[in-house]
């Protein structure tokens, strides 16, 4: 391949890192808040719906990420089509254009955000566990409900927790992306691979891989900063150090 | 008027009976101690009153007002939420793990639920917060974390959290269990100048000098029983029942 | 009561799966029973009311229809598609699709026709309602114009390139005349061409779209032996109900055919006109 051919390759993944970028970003906007409400009522103390939680983890990692993402693009027709589906589902989905581009979308990151979901939620479920009862306790203690006991006692030091474990997720959730390429989505992987042929060569894949590489090592540095800034310790250190500078400059 | 009024109180877990006819009172500006071997029921006394636990039966009335009650057709009726909110608000408990929150600086643990709990202005708690700081001997570590912390300091941080609230009646749960023995002196030490302020406190403790020298009243508990209960000249003198006398002998041994 | 409305919520969910997968197994069998057209069949009236015909591909098959280095999708199959809407007075879609579910595609309505290189099998021909073949695909060789070769029975003692893995590799390797010739295989036919021009091999064997579709593209000397080794035929694929769509299509593609439209495509992508359309 040429210089220039490389170029034009170049910029056009450029261009279509915005999609990929898309698909990661609303994935974790949604899963986050998903899979805490899933960790708790998985430890929900009523029964069945701890059980159909479970069942629900059980599937999203038991199948494959591809598989959940083809399904959903065909979900909402075969169940119009399907004489067991109630009334009011199918006035509802009978409307739905699944040509467009909004369905396509809406029905990928519904997939995504249902599979990482499933993951988070036992992450947090692990870091919810992991707080002793004696936190609780004290927090009741002092007057706190429940509200405020878990949102300011219970989370931020479940978010210490589970930060090293969700931002191995979160990196896996980058090359993940790529899957939509099968749906097919544009994004970085499916320009790649409909350019292999194109000039039949492989490197457009490599460029790819390249793309996400870049992508994971700077998230990586940024994960590893918000690990650093999560331990009250070091975030002191740090003020405090700014604070020396400032008297020195001072001075 | 009684801080405190137990009467009749009892609690089960399944079939084991933790709790048995519990009775007694606390007056305003008495500080009761409640010693007893481990088991016998002393801590969940101590957690039923606190609302940690929900006792099986009797009656409790904390500042007057009823907690919970057992009535004619024998069952056990709790006061509604907001009721309960109010006791506990009265009440401050200081635990034998301290439980300091490990996320937040010395200052916050103190001020938050001040802040939060009670809605007070942010500056208010916090010079309230230093001030009880001072009192402990902690006024440095404001900034510091419970982590960073000997486990005598985490206690008197945890004290300072419960008085923040201003609590009528402050109960200790073994707060020296957790210690290294040199380190309980100064837990002590604080307790007995909480006692000469006149505050009414309710402690379970093994340390038997101390609950003689700070007490008012001593209540020995076995096996779930109040077994006696009297002035500390009383129990740790020579007319206290022969149990006491037996398990007051370990210690003096 | 929180509790109470997610219980329900999360029930409402797991329904939904199960609805899923019944729906799933029940709908291949009212698929396969489709066979007979619907007695009113509105499929045409649909596409000229929608002004839009949805057309399926893989957009990776040169020269049929793939992506360009710009990323549009071009190809021979797309301005003969392109010729056919605006004949018919419609907007023609390009809808990129997984091949591997391009019958769900089609049959749920996600697209209205598949039209990107699709050999003719079994398989295809009872899924889906298929156009007349309108080109043939053939397992031919390609050799230099000044090489001196002939016929196939020329190419006995002789060096021929073929691609890696491909059906052409497996369909030579079968052959009675793997015996005679020496077989180097490579990445790509493109650069198996590129280096039979320069004497690295005396042939190359690959499908016929590919190789027209190279000399055309870059003038090559080249001279295709006469006959083949196997031969597979292309065909549009519609959904089995849509008689009227398909018919349009068809007579379209003959008109085209017969006033030479057809003819002029073919002869920008292959050089000449290779179509088989009646």
């Amino acid at each position: 391949m040429t210089g220039e051919q490389i170029q034009t390759l170049f910029g056009l993944m450029l261009e279509y890192t915005v999609p990929t970028l898309k698909i990661f970003g609303f994935t974790l906007l949604y899963s986050i808040p998903l899979g805490m409400i899933v960790a708790l009522l998985k430890m929900c103390r009523f029964k069945p719906v701890s059980w159909l939680t479970n069942i629900y983890i059980l599937v999203m990692r038991g199948t494959p990420l591809l598989l959940q993402l083809i399904v959903a693009q065909y979900s909402v027709p075969y169940i119009v089509r399907s004489e067991l589906c109630p009334g009011f589902l199918h006035a509802l989905l009978d409307g739905v254009d699944i040509r467009s581009e909004e369905y396509m979308f809406n029905m990928m990151l519904f997939a995504f955000v249902l599979n990482y979901a499933a993951y988070f939620a036992e992450i947090f479920r692990g870091g919810i566990a992991a707080i002793p009862k004696g936190q609780y306790e004290a927090a009741g203690a002092l007057g706190f409900n429940r509200f405020q006991t878990f949102f300011r006692i219970v989370l931020p030091q479940v978010v210490r927790h589970v930060l090293p474990a969700s931002s191995n997720e979160i990196i896996t959730l980058v090359k993940d992306t790529s899957l939509a390429s099968a749906i097919p989505y544009m994004e970085i992987m499916y320009i790649a691979k409909k350019q292999v042929p194109t000039y039949a060569s492989l490197l457009p894949l490599f460029m790819a891989g390249a793309f996400y590489f870049v992508f994971a090592m700077l998230l990586t540095l940024l994960l590893s900063l918000i690990e650093k800034a999560s331990d009250p310790l070091w975030r002191r250190g740090v003020n405090e150090k700014r604070k020396e500078l400032f008297r020195r400059g001072n001075a | 008027m009684a801080m405190l009024e137990v009467k009749n109180l009892s609690k089960n877990f399944d079939k084991l009976k933790v709790l048995r006819d519990i009775s007694f009172n606390v007056e305003k500006g008495e500080v009761v101690a409640v010693i007893g071997p481990s088991g016998s029921g002393k801590s969940t006394l101590l957690r039923c009153i606190n609302q940690l636990e929900r006792a099986s039966g009797g009656e409790i009335n904390v500042c007057g007002i009823n907690m919970m009650s057992t009535n004619e057709k024998g069952r056990t009726v709790f006061a509604d939420s907001k009721t309960l909110r109010i006791i506990r608000l009265k009440t401050g408990l200081v635990f034998q793990n301290f439980n300091l929150f490990p996320h937040m600086s010395v200052l916050r643990n103190i001020t938050e639920a001040p802040v939060c709990v009670l809605k007070q202005d942010k500056n208010t708690a916090k010079e309230k917060a230093l001030m009880l700081l001072g009192k402990m001997g902690l006024e440095s570590k404001a900034d510091s974390y419970p982590s960073e912390l000997s486990g005598g300091q985490q206690q008197r941080v945890s004290i300072a959290r419960a008085l923040a609230l201003d609590p009528e009646i402050l109960f200790f749960d073994e707060p020296t269990s957790a210690l290294d023995p040199e380190l309980t002196g100064e837990i002590l030490k604080v307790i007995k100048e909480l006692a000469a302020e006149g505050r009414t406190m309710v402690i379970v403790t093994h340390e038997m000098a101390f609950a003689h020298d700070v007490a008012d009243k001593v209540i020995f508990m076995e096996g779930g029983y109040i077994v006696d209960e009297g002035t500390p000249d009383h129990l740790f003198g020579d007319d206290a029942s022969e149990r006491v006398k037996q398990f007051l002998q370990r210690f003096n041994r | 009561m929180k509790k109470n409305i997610l219980t329900r919520l999360l029930a409402g969910f797991t329904a939904a799966a199960m609805l899923t997968a019944c729906a799933g197994c029940g709908n291949a069998q009212t698929a396969a029973n489709t066979d007979t057209p619907a007695a009113s069949d509105d499929s045409l009236q649909k596409v000229l009311d929608a002004k839009k015909l949805v057309l399926g591909l893989d957009a990776s098959f040169p020269p049929m229809g793939f992506t360009n280095e710009s990323n549009e999708i071009v190809g021979f199959d797309i301005d003969v598609a392109q010729e056919v809407c605006d004949r018919m007075g419609v907007e023609l879609v390009k809808q990129p699709i997984n091949w591997d579910t391009k019958e769900e595609d089609l049959n749920l309505g996600k697209i209205d026709c598949i039209w990107n290189g699709m050999s003719i099998n079994a398989a295809r021909a009872e899924a889906m309602n298929l156009s007349d073949p309108y080109m043939k695909n053939e397992m031919i060789f390609v050799v230099n114009a000044s090489s001196g070769l002939k016929s196939m029975d020329d190419l006995k003692g002789k060096t021929v390139g073929v691609q890696t893995g491909s059906t052409a590799q497996e369909i030579l390797e079968a052959s009675d005349m793997y015996t005679d010739i020496t077989v180097t295989p490579l990445e790509d036919n493109v650069t198996l061409l590129n280096q039979m021009e320069l004497g690295f091999s005396d042939a190359v064997f690959l499908d016929s779209v590919v190789a027209y579709y190279f000399i055309a593209e870059n003038h090559k000397d080249f001279y295709v032996l006469p006959g083949n080794l196997e031969s597979e035929e292309y065909a549009v694929g519609f959904r089995k109900a849509d008689q009227t769509l398909r018919d349009k299509v068809q007579t379209t593609l003959s008109e085209m055919k017969a006033d030479g439209k057809l003819g002029e495509i073919s002869e920008k992508w292959f050089g000449s006109d290779v179509t088989t359309v009646k």
